[in-house]
């Protein structure tokens, strides 16, 4: 193998590995950012159930017209996919069970009709039906340019859709009742919704295949939201993750012989959620660990500052050393010696030798800010004198306050 | 606005039924609401009071009955009519900040697919100001408390100046300080003439915020102005058998105004 | 309230020793429904029950057995035998079978459990088996073990006959002559297959003997007959193809101009599809010069519905292809 530089460079040169890369990029692109939605309203089974449920549509489109050509697998994955959302919905507005119930329900009915179709078919002895089970795992590594301008018109057209519906979706997803009073049609707006990501699923079908593909709608989402608290952004990073980890997979995947790219494409992809989870700034669980343990650091010198403050109180002088044995009685559980140390090399603290320990001046200083903090916080602030009301006339709020 | 000079009512409700299954939620509720008024809507759990606020707002389909605001369907009138939902019904980790959570209030008048400018972020952050939360509007909701959570739902009614407002418990676990921004707020909004019908879970306060009440359990049990109708004799009939504690609420003259219960800080 | 002082049952209670009275009855049908061991002997005049895997066996036997035999094949056309899995019928079929014959070598790698334990009470013979170890090609992913497609040689399919003619005798003797004279006839057959094959292959010039296909299918067709083969998936079509793979066979049949290159019908044909593309995207003219059959034939009744037919196809196909340009 070359160099780095020369295997990037194969990317743009070689025709497979330009086919597939951009393949698996706009698959991660287009379902990380339509995975978003899902995640948020807390639907992230709906990517699973869907690839699930497009198994038999792909096979009853083989049944019906004996073409395996790929536009027409997916409209019949598409047609099975569609079908399985709409008949969640109205499982669960009507009746009682919740709705992950019905998800996994629609997914393992969907999938085992699926299967036995499947089954059937190979059984025909019809020489044409080998292959429609690649739609199980994908195929990545035998796109070609043909599958992937279908994948990026499909993918387009979604986004475009997100793009103009961009705050009835964020309304939808975040409050539904209240768009509902809003004179939105919840209902509509949802169909459409399920089926951009029921598209998703499709686009992503033939990279991937229909057990991975509930990975790539959730993943990148998941990731996202570890980085942002702001919509825009974690749709905008779901999508970058997706597109990278399409772009990794299909790249690592073409390092050695018989590494399969959908697999490796998820890989990616899990690797950056696993990343995302512990380092992200504020919501990753490294960072989270982090604060903890300073916090507690700094309750434990507090701790001891005010405890060889209130020591040295009784005998007048704010410096007076004790015996670390006196210090420990007066806060056990801390791990006194440590945090004296850390006091003594910050000038808080000294020690007299033989386990006697003091405060410096700077430390009884430092100690007495501790013990008046309370003090610092005030209560939550009162709402002043009500500004006036901005729609209608000045009023006085003697009068509105009884 | 589309408000009617001639005395029609803001909210007339007729014979409202409303059954899940075989036991009803709702039953022959008849109702009318007072042009101008702070009315409470009690009753103990399960009394249908969050169904009634749904079905006024077509949430949910009556079995029978129906409901007129200003005479006409709700469904012609939905610009007059606010709606603040439990604080309960959405998720609060969903990323986005209380001015987003405030303009989305005015999504109503924007309209199909026009993106919120301006005009909606200053409106949303006047409306934030008027319950205090200015500084707030910035701040990721999930890290707000739930005082300040509700706030911001009261600050998203507010944007949407209307003339009908539907709190479904907006005083559910604030803090005093909250409950003092919001019903300083309410009260405004019945000076400039608003109409505000408040889902509300505590007894004690009913005489003091609230100028007309509903006693419901799943029917109508007493409906009318508070000193008439929020009776040792209707509670009872409300909330069953066990109601010695709320009828000593009841029977207490009427509670000191809250500037004097907080131990002398002035406010 | 009032308690009685025997606690009464209450209706569900009442209910649940008849439930479980019931999920015990189905249970025990569901065991009692193990298709019972049968013990049939070979004596008596009906025809044998075979059962066999792939078609090119069900031929193979049902020319040597002629009317002395009936042969149930489990895979017909088009169907790939390295993922496929045997049903309930299939199961009952072989348990009511008297004689199995089946490829080995993990042709029908999700049937090896199925057949070890049929092997107990009844004979179940992996033809392969047959093969001198000097002619069986080690899988070139699986060290230990062999190349299951040993069809594609002619010579390897007549000494198949020739075990599964042993094997008949062996389990029919009265009818030994009928399995000898139909045999010969048979293996006839093959020879001028052989022969015919022999010819037509070298029609074709020695520098264009490379044959690419969608799964490593064909090393014992290329030790036969001198080819050399590439396929971009292993020897199991569970294999993937990955991208890797793809550019390899892609820069083999650029550098070696290879004018045409083949699908299989057992196999989907979009990886054989994604070479020629990528072959064009270099400038190089590849075209599918057909498709072979390679782990099944074709539909019964047709030519290639026969094993002598399938390979003629194959060669046919194989040879207009590579010769013309």
């Amino acid at each position: 193998m070359d160099s780095l530089f020369d295997f990037l460079l194969l990317i743009f040169t070689d025709y497979t590995l330009r086919t597939v890369t951009l393949g698996a990029m706009i698959l991660g692109l287009v379902s990380g950012l339509l995975g978003s939605f899902a995640v948020l309203r807390k639907q992230s089974l709906l990517g699973d159930a869907m690839s699930h449920a497009a198994l038999p549509g792909v096979v009853i489109a083989f049944i019906l017209t004996g073409s395996k050509a790929p536009l027409v697998l997916m409209l019949g994955a598409l047609a099975a996919g569609w079908l399985g959302a709409l008949l969640v919905q109205l499982v669960v507005d009507q009746t009682r069970i919740p709705q992950d119930s019905v998800l996994g329900i629609v997914l393992a009915v969907f999938f085992g009709v699926g299967l036995v179709l499947l089954t059937w078919v190979q059984r025909q002895g019809s020489a044409n039906q080998s292959g429609l089970d690649t739609f199980l795992f994908g195929r990545a590594a035998a796109l070609v340019m043909r599958d992937v301008w279908a994948m990026a018109g499909v993918g387009g057209a979604g986004l475009l859709l997100v793009g103009l519906f961009w705050k009835e979706f964020k309304l939808l997803s975040f409050d539904p009742d209240f768009a509902a009073t809003l004179g939105f049609p919840v209902g509509l707006l949802n169909v459409l919704l399920t089926t951009l990501i029921v598209v998703a699923v499709v686009v992503g079908l033939q990279t991937v295949g229909v057990v991975l593909m509930s990975a790539m709608i959730v993943a990148p989402a998941a990731g996202a939201r570890q980085w942002t608290d702001r919509l825009d952004r974690m749709v905008l990073l779901a999508a970058l993750f997706g597109a990278l980890a399409g772009m990794s997979g299909a790249l690592i995947s073409s390092l050695s012989r018989g590494l399969p790219t959908g697999p490796m494409v998820v890989l990616c992809a899990s690797l950056l959620v696993g990343i995302s989870l512990l380092f992200a700034p504020n919501r990753g669980l490294v960072g989270a660990w982090l604060r903890q343990q300073r916090n507690h650091r700094q309750l434990r010198r507090s701790a001891v500052l005010e405890a060889l403050y209130g020591l040295a109180l009784s005998h007048g002088d704010a410096t007076h050393a004790h015996q670390l044995g006196a210090v420990r009685a007066a806060i056990p559980g801390v791990d006194v010696r440590r945090t004296l140390a850390a006091l003594e090399s910050d000038g808080l603290a000294r020690g007299h030798g033989g386990d006697l320990w003091g405060l410096t001046p700077a430390g009884a200083e430092e100690a007495q800010r501790e013990l008046h903090r309370f003090e610092r916080h005030g209560l939550d602030e009162l709402p002043t004198r009500p500004s006036s009301y901005p729609f209608s006339a000045e009023i006085d709020p003697a009068e509105v306050v009884k | 606005m589309k408000k009617q000079a001639n005395g029609s009512l803001p909210i007339h409700i007729e014979d409202l039924t409303v059954a899940y299954r075989e036991e009803p939620v709702l039953w022959d509720v008849d109702l009318d609401v007072p042009d101008g008024t702070l009315m409470a809507i009690v009753g103990p759990n399960g009394a249908g009071k969050s169904t009634l606020i749904k079905t006024i707002l077509d949430l949910i389909q009556p079995a029978a009955g129906q409901v007129r605001i200003y005479d006409r369907p709700y469904s012609e009138q939905r610009s007059l009519v606010a709606y603040l939902p439990q604080r309960g019904s959405v998720d609060w980790d969903f990323p986005t900040n209380g001015l987003d959570v405030v303009m989305m209030g005015r999504y109503g008048h924007l309209g199909w697919l026009k993106r919120p400018g301006p005009t909606e972020r200053r409106l949303a952050l006047e409306a934030l100001t008027k319950v205090g939360m200015q500084e707030y509007a910035a701040r990721q909701i999930s890290q707000l408390s739930g005082g300040q959570q509700q706030r911001v739902f009261l600050a998203r009614a507010l944007v949407q100046d209307a003339q009908i407002y539907l709190m479904d418990e907006p005083f559910q676990g604030v803090d005093a300080t909250t409950e003092k921004a919001i019903i300083t707020v309410l009260r405004e909004l019945r000076a400039a003439g608003r109409t505000v019908v408040v889902v509300h879970h505590n007894l004690e306060t009913v005489p003091e915020y609230f100028d007309h009440v509903l006693l419901l359990n799943v029917r109508v049990i007493a409906v009318g102005p508070v000193a008439e109708i929020f009776t040792p004799a209707n509670l009872r009939r409300a909330y069953g058998g066990h109601v010695e504690f709320l009828l000593a609420k009841a029977e207490e003259p009427n509670p000191l105004p809250v500037q004097e219960r907080t131990n002398g800080q002035s406010v | 309230m009032l308690h009685s002082p025997v606690p009464s049952l209450t209706p569900q209670q009442r209910r649940r020793p008849a439930l479980l009275l019931l999920l015990a009855a189905l249970l025990l049908l569901a065991a009692c429904n193990q298709p019972g061991q049968s013990a049939v002997a070979s004596s008596g005049d009906g025809p044998i029950r075979v059962v066999t895997t792939v078609g090119m066996i069900t031929d193979v036997v049902r020319h040597v057995g002629g009317e002395r035999v009936q042969v149930i094949g489990l895979m017909g056309a088009g169907v790939d035998p390295h993922v496929y899995k045997a049903t309930e019928s299939d199961v009952s079929r072989l348990l009511n079978a008297q004689i199995i014959f089946y490829n080995g070598f993990f042709l029908e790698a999700r049937m090896e459990d199925v057949f070890k334990q049929i092997a107990d009470s009844k004979p179940a013979i992996a033809v392969g088996e047959a093969l001198s170890v000097a002619d069986r090609l080690a899988s070139p992913q699986y060290a230990e073990h062999f190349d299951p497609h040993i069809w594609m040689d002619v010579k390897n399919w007549m000494v198949v006959a020739g075990k599964i003619r042993d094997e008949l005798i062996a389990f029919d003797p009265a009818h030994a002559a009928d399995y000898r004279t139909n045999a010969a006839v048979y293996l006839a057959q093959l020879q001028e297959l052989e022969a015919w094959v022999q010819q037509q292959v070298a029609t074709i010039p020695e520098e264009r003997r490379v044959l690419v296909t969608a799964h490593d299918a064909f090393h014992y067709f290329a030790k036969g007959y001198d080819f050399e083969v590439f396929a971009p998936q292993g020897i199991s079509t569970e294999s993937e193809a990955g991208v890797e793979d793809i550019r390899r066979t892609i820069d083999i049949v650029v550098q070696r101009n290879i004018p045409a290159i083949f699908v299989e019908t057992s196999v989907p044909p979009d990886v054989v599809e994604a070479i020629v593309e990528g072959a064009k995207a270099r400038g190089h003219e590849i075209r599918i010069g057909g498709s072979l059959f390679s782990d099944a034939m074709g539909e019964e009744g047709t030519p290639e519905g026969t094993y002598i037919g399938m390979i003629r196809h194959n060669v046919e196909t194989i040879t207009s292809a590579l010769w013309g340009e």
